[in-house]
């Protein structure tokens, strides 16, 4: 079956996982005290970011096998309108500005909406390249529209004076990960719903989706919707945190392509794969280029890092762990044929 | 309207060099049904191999194609027998990010080698112009347009005019039955990378001479060259020159009536009501796309 | 120190970081006579990486310097430099990281306008003193905060004044009639441009051609042909580098010989320019410029012969980014002997009264580091394959040389 679970839970695994999430939720709650200093909790904050970003991808990108190069177009919208609202509201800064993150999510799901009804007439290659156009497309207005959002010149968004030193990063970090957790729970959510099972089913083979009544239309859009409401809600709290937006920073194809690259290298397609690729990508990156950046070769290590992870485990993390694990299980239970991932099940049943 | 009329042979003179990046990157895609996102470093690697045999021999742009397009044909196999061809799963979207790894790479390589420094192809007749119609037109958009023309005709006549030609054919329409009839699919995919990378070096020249690049420069040509392939249509080399030719035109005439900020806009406006109508793009085959 | 690869090996990135750091104290001033760390993000890869290097030439030499002299106020000096990769998350990261981890003394800016924004309100957030010598566009004054000095003899958008009042003084039989502008739409340059076209209008110059071009385009044909169909007498161009060569060799291309042309950047780079265009085809070609190799401001010679030997090149060749990055140290320097201090707060509050001597002239700054009472920014023209100081008269080794001669 397409939707099941790719692995063989047992009750020694659960365990073994429901503990793992404790201690996860437990350091992601306690961070901000564990380590004060704005050192860690501003990696902090932009990994629990792309924890959320990738997660959210993900729920489109992996789940229907549609990849969305474009994200950032997402991502800067939601930037954008969240600081246009909080300028011309001229609402003071501090905690109240947080109310209109999810306004700028539901401004950038009606975006979405427009956007998908387009881009998902077409299919693979092209679908992947649409999206990139789209995400040009808006950053050509924020720079172009100058009236509204400041051109290249930039949008200046007003920021808590009160928030020093090292407590600035505290309530952007627990917005982040309230997102996190959000998306998470939205992704794990419709990986086990029937709406879920559809979406895997259109990514295995979009035409037998259709033909046995996945109403396929409808579920990709609501999953690419869904994808972007929720990007678009942390681009809102990534422009209230560092205060200062230019549309090629905010619709920056880099934070699209990070997006997916954490998913893949996580596992795609699966719930905890993103959040783990953003968890080791995320920091990495930003220490990576503030401690070798200066040697001028970090371009070329990344790209090599990069290349190693892709052809190693071209299935991503997750799900090469999780075979691994398995294989040990088998071979130690007795000689059975390897179960492999829903696809290579499904394709395999499929003549 | 004079303006009008030299924005529009200008833009048919750069959209030579476009149609000939975005052929090699057309036919790679048609082969092997991979996005290769690094066709826009490849290209700013072309420009840098000729810059650095100008710089260390004197050696004239056009002149120094005989030595890096097969340099660059030979590094386009290898690149596909190294990291496309062991990709057996998922090899659309993996290849999307294989290929996004290698333009990385080439541009901390040329970034280390050449520094992040603008630079240009330079030609001791690159001033030269002459009058037509009342206003000038520089020697090296001539040339660069002739050679461009020249590689695209003989590309074409490679591919329905020769025997490899018919292979490559075979196995854009079909993979699994041009295996079936006894095409090695798995030769003629390394071959048709190779020439793909080997235009790049040609379009790399062209650009080169016409632009000011540095190694960051491919992030731009990239999104400008997968946006032409989506308008001819993946995997039509017709599609690839028909879809160039409008993104320049539009955009100088753009430029001239509207405003330069609105240029590509223009373009993408296209695309969009395009793909609306036609979701396969100007040339394209709607086909199946999971093989 | 935390190392990143053990991280990724460790696999569990979020936790280390969080063990690896245990104090939580934002960096005060160190003991006295303590060796100090200056912390400079600078864009070494990405869009911006070109000029960096000078930038860090510049910061390089007056640390030597200092240090040759036995410290800033007896603190030994180390430059710290990271990468920001061209982008804000970066920036963002690495100047908290440089004072809240690496307890950096001080901070110098970066080189790119657009990051100096974002980096100074994490300087500020954390009472740093924020010198910077690249940002100065309107938007960083418009932020309001004390704590950023622009080290420059004008803010960016007066760069042209003197140009325009050079035009406006000539002859009015000679003055040109029209004007032709175009501009990057980049911060740096457009207010430039913008300021320049509303002084000159207001002085009866008419716009032949105003237009606006995307500062990511690559390929500036289509646009420089349109300022050539204008027939302006004069053509004023908001241009980085690679433009303002692409327009020269238009311009000639198409024998379009205005009375005057100016352009923000590109002339000023010495022989770089002179080889991409030819150096037949720079003379008269002007650029403002707020410091020469030649000129005689506090402690100019010094810098240009040190500068020449260390890196070599000729003086001709020093690049504006160098200087004004020394010219950042020197400030810094002369605040710390004023408020006998190196604490940011003592520094600020000095920095914000009186007046510093600079390679590029005297300065002080306003409230919110908006230089002032500066000589302004001069008027640079190539002649004779050199670029020089032709306005004002006070400083001008050569008379301006208009119109333009015809292209060669």
């Amino acid at each position: 079956m397409s939707g099941a679970r790719t692995f063989a839970i047992t009750p020694g695994r659960a365990t073994l996982k429901r503990l793992a999430l404790l201690v996860v939720a437990i350091i992601a709650l306690l961070l901000p005290v564990i380590a004060p200093d704005s050192a860690t909790t501003g990696i902090a904050v932009f990994t629990v970011m792309y924890v959320g970003l990738a997660s959210a991808w993900n729920i489109m990108g992996g789940y229907t096998g549609y990849i969305s190069l474009g994200h950032a177009a997402f991502f800067g919208f939601g930037a954008y309108s969240f600081g246009l609202m909080l300028n011309y509201l001229n609402m003071a800064p501090g905690y109240l500005p947080f109310v209109l993150v999810p306004v700028a999510g539901l401004l950038t799901a009606a975006l979405a909406i427009g956007i998908g009804w387009v881009a998902l007439r077409t299919r693979a290659a092209t679908f992947v390249i649409v999206t990139i156009a789209f995400m040009f497309m808006l950053q050509l207005l924020g720079e172009n529209l100058v009236k509204l959002t400041g051109g290249g010149a930039g949008l200046a968004l007003s920021y808590s004076h009160e928030w020093g030193g090292d407590f600035f990063n505290i309530p952007y970090y627990y917005a982040m990960l309230a997102l996190a957790v959000l998306t998470v729970g939205v992704s794990w959510w419709i990986r086990r719903s029937k709406f879920g099972l559809g979406l895997l089913a259109i990514r295995d083979d979009e035409d037998k989706a259709l033909a046995v009544g996945v109403p396929t239309r409808s579920f990709k859009l609501t999953a690419f919707v869904i994808s972007a409401l929720l990007v678009g809600m942390i681009g809102a709290v990534y422009a209230y945190y560092v205060t200062y937006l230019y549309p090629q920073f905010a619709f920056d194809p880099l934070i699209g392509i990070s997006m997916v690259l954490m998913a893949f290298l996580g596992g795609l397609g699966t719930v905890s794969g993103p959040v783990i690729g953003a968890l080791l990508l995320e920091p990495a990156q930003l220490e990576f280029a503030y401690h070798f950046g200066a040697s001028r070769l970090y371009l070329v290590f990344y790209s090599a890092v990069f290349l190693v992870v892709i052809l190693l485990m071209p299935r991503g993390i997750v799900p090469s762990v999780t075979d691994l694990v398995q294989r040990r299980r088998r071979s130690a239970a007795g000689p059975t044929t390897p179960t492999r991932g829903s696809r290579e099940a499904v394709k395999a049943a499929s003549p | 309207m004079t303006l009008v009329l030299e924005a529009a042979v200008l833009g048919i003179l750069t959209g030579g060099v476009y149609a000939l990046m975005a052929s090699g990157l057309t036919l790679i895609f048609g082969v092997m049904r991979i996005i290769n996102v690094g066709h826009g470093a490849l290209v700013v690697l072309g420009a840098y191999l000729s810059f650095a045999l100008f710089r260390s021999l004197h050696m004239d742009p056009f002149l120094s194609l005989v030595v890096t397009m097969p340099a660059m044909f030979a590094l386009g196999v290898v690149l596909q027998l190294v990291f496309i061809r062991p990709l057996k799963t998922d090899r659309e979207a993996l290849s999307v990010l294989v290929t996004y790894a290698l333009a990385l790479g080439i541009e901390g390589v040329l970034g280390y080698v050449f520094t992040t420094n603008f630079v240009e192809l330079r030609a001791w007749y690159e001033n030269a112009s002459f009058g037509i119609f009342g206003f000038h037109i520089t020697w090296v958009y001539v040339f660069g347009f002739a050679l461009c023309l020249l590689i695209l005709g003989a590309l074409f006549l490679m591919l329905y005019r020769t025997s490899f030609g018919g292979a490559i054919r075979a196995t854009m329409l079909n993979r699994t039955a041009a295996q079936l009839i006894g095409v090695d699919v798995d030769r003629v995919a390394a071959i048709a990378f190779g020439i793909g990378v080997a235009t790049a070096a040609a379009g790399g020249v062209v650009f080169g001479i016409t632009n000011a690049f540095n190694p960051g420069s491919h992030y731009d040509l990239i999104s400008r060259l997968l946006t032409i392939i989506v308008l001819g249509g993946l995997g039509s080399l017709r599609g690839a020159v028909i879809a160039a030719l409008i993104m320049l035109v539009s955009e100088d005439i753009t430029q001239v009536l509207i405003s330069p900020v609105w240029a590509n806009f223009v373009f993408f406006v296209i695309l969009v009501v395009i793909l609306i109508a036609r979701p396969q793009g100007l040339y394209g085959v709607r086909v199946r796309d999971r093989i | 120190m935390r190392k990143p690869l053990s991280m990724i090996a460790a696999g569990f990135a979020l936790v280390l970081s969080a063990c690896g750091t245990s104090s939580n104290t934002a960096g005060g001033s160190p003991a006295p006579a303590a060796p100090i760390t200056i912390g400079v993000s600078l864009s070494l890869s990405g869009d911006f990486s070109g000029d960096g290097k000078a930038l860090q030439q510049g910061y390089d030499l007056w640390a030597q310097d200092i240090n040759a002299k036995g410290g800033l106020l007896g603190h030994r000096v180390t430059m710290k430099y990271v990468d920001d990769a061209s982008s804000t998350q970066q920036v963002v990261t690495n100047y908290q990281t440089l004072i809240t981890q690496d307890k950096v003394a001080l901070v110098f800016g970066p080189f790119s306008s657009l990051l100096t924004i974002p980096a100074s309100t994490v300087t500020d957030r954390y009472g740093y003193a924020f010198p910077e010598p690249a940002g100065g566009g309107p938007k960083v004054f418009a932020q309001g905060l004390h704590s950023i000095f622009f080290v420059q003899p004008a803010a960016v958008e007066d760069n042209l004044v003197s140009y325009t009042k050079f035009l406006l003084s000539l002859p009015s039989d000679q003055r040109p009639k029209t004007a032709a502008y175009a501009t990057e739409d980049d911060p740096f340059t457009q207010p430039q441009i913008d300021k320049a076209k509303s002084l000159l209008e207001a002085g009866g110059i008419t716009t032949a051609s105003y237009k606006v071009y995307p500062a990511e385009a690559t390929s500036w044909d289509a646009l420089a042909l349109q300022v050539v169909n204008s027939k302006a007498d004069v053509a004023i161009l908001g241009t980085q580098e690679p433009d303002a060569v692409a327009f020269v060799k238009v311009f000639q291309q198409q024998h379009y010989n205005p009375k005057s042309i100016i352009e923000t950047t590109g002339p000023d780079q010495g022989k770089d320019f002179a080889d991409k265009v030819g150096a037949n085809n720079t003379e008269g070609i002007m650029v403002p410029a707020g410091w020469t190799s030649s000129a005689k401001a506090y402690g100019n010679e010094k810098f240009t012969i040190e500068f020449v030997a260390k890196y070599g090149g000729a003086f001709g060749d020093i690049s504006a980014d160098a200087a004004e990055a020394y010219s950042v140290g020197q400030v810094v320097e002369q605040a710390a002997q004023k408020a006998n201090s190196i604490d940011n707060k003592a520094l600020i509050t000095a920095l914000h009264s009186g007046t510093y001597q600079t390679i590029q002239g005297p300065m002080s700054f306003d409230s919110v580091g908006k230089p002032q009472g500066g000589v302004g920014v001069y008027l640079e023209q190539w002649q004779g394959a050199q670029a020089i100081f032709v306005y004002p008269s006070s400083v001008a080794a050569a008379k301006p040389e208009y119109p333009k001669p015809n292209w060669p």
